[in-house]
């Protein structure tokens, strides 16, 4: 060690470890912005508004007296403005004391949505 | 011969060496965020906007069974046949979307159409009428796209070929689509 002193190396050392912890907080905000980049995407592809409306409408629909023809409307023109395949098929109460079931498929190359509604009413 | 000279140098040299290392890693790591892509952030808020006021439009009076005014608005016969009430359209629309706290009003434009299903053609197809909209869309805009479903008892192009005596309208179902930017 040649004019070298051996004293402090505790405080270099130190030294370089808070050096590193900084490198590491930079990697952290570097990975942060792919984290919410990716997190808005996929919000963004999920279609929300959609489902909820075709599933309204569908529910809505359950009364009016003509449903094949309500029913053409909705899956044509969900598939040509939508670019998203809706089907549905309503069961009757066989009885009374039974519900109406409704099931609804929903899928538009990204998100695929089945749900089986049941009436709250006879 | 291996003696302890020169340990703060070894030190010294794997610091440097892994420092340099780490900001290779970093550099290669970084992805770079294409800024078009930001715009969809501001995108989704138009959109939730636009569909809320949709929404809010197909809701009927609170308590009432009434229909929603977005129904009366497709079923209206004032302006012929196959018309809407326009003018509603417009006063309830702009002001669902463009008021603000505070007295500044909010500057979105929109262009609203209604897609019907047409059973007549060979083969069918859907068609679009005109709803209503407070500006023409330009080139340079962005738009978004917001739709609604609306059941309406309401006589479309393409039904008087399948219904004869009595014409009375049917529920269909219809979307309402708007175009809505800000400028």
């Amino acid at each position: 060690m040649a004019g070298l002193n051996n004293d402090a190396q505790w405080i270099v050392m130190m030294g370089f470890v808070v050096s590193l912890s900084f490198f590491f907080l930079a990697m952290l905000l570097n990975q942060s912005t792919l984290v919410g980049q990716t997190t808005a995407e996929s919000v963004l592809e999920f279609s929300k508004n959609d489902i909820r409306d075709v599933r309204s409408v569908i529910i809505q629909s359950d009364s009016v007296p003509d449903p094949g023809i309500v029913q053409n409307d909705i899956t044509n023109i969900s598939i040509s403005r939508k670019d998203a395949v809706v089907y549905y098929y309503v069961t009757m109460p066989a009885q009374t004391g039974s519900y109406t079931n409704i099931f609804i498929h929903y899928n538009n190359g990204v998100t695929a949505y089945n749900e089986t509604w049941i009436s709250s009413y006879e | 011969m291996v003696d302890d000279h020169g340990q703060l140098y070894t030190i010294e040299g794997i610091a440097a060496g892994m420092i340099m290392l780490f900001t290779t890693y970093l550099v290669l790591n970084a992805t770079s965020v294409y800024t078009p892509g930001d715009t969809h952030i501001s995108d989704m808020q138009l959109e939730q906007i636009g569909t809320d006021a949709l929404r809010m439009m197909n809701t009927p009076l609170n308590g009432s069974l009434s229909e929603s005014p977005l129904q009366d608005i497709i079923e209206y016969s004032g302006n012929g046949q196959y018309g809407f009430d326009n003018a509603s359209f417009n006063t309830m629309f702009t002001n669902y979307v463009n008021n603000r706290t505070g007295s500044a009003k909010d500057n979105l434009h929109y262009y609203a159409t209604v897609t019907y299903y047409n059973l007549s053609s060979q083969p069918p197809t859907t068609g679009s009428l005109f709803l209503a909209s407070n500006r023409n869309l330009k080139g340079g805009e962005h738009p978004v796209r917001v739709t609604e479903w609306v059941l309406a008892d309401k006589t479309l192009p393409g039904d008087s070929s399948l219904w004869s005596e009595p014409q009375y309208p049917i529920p269909r179902a219809v979307l309402v689509e708007v175009l809505l930017w800000r400028d």
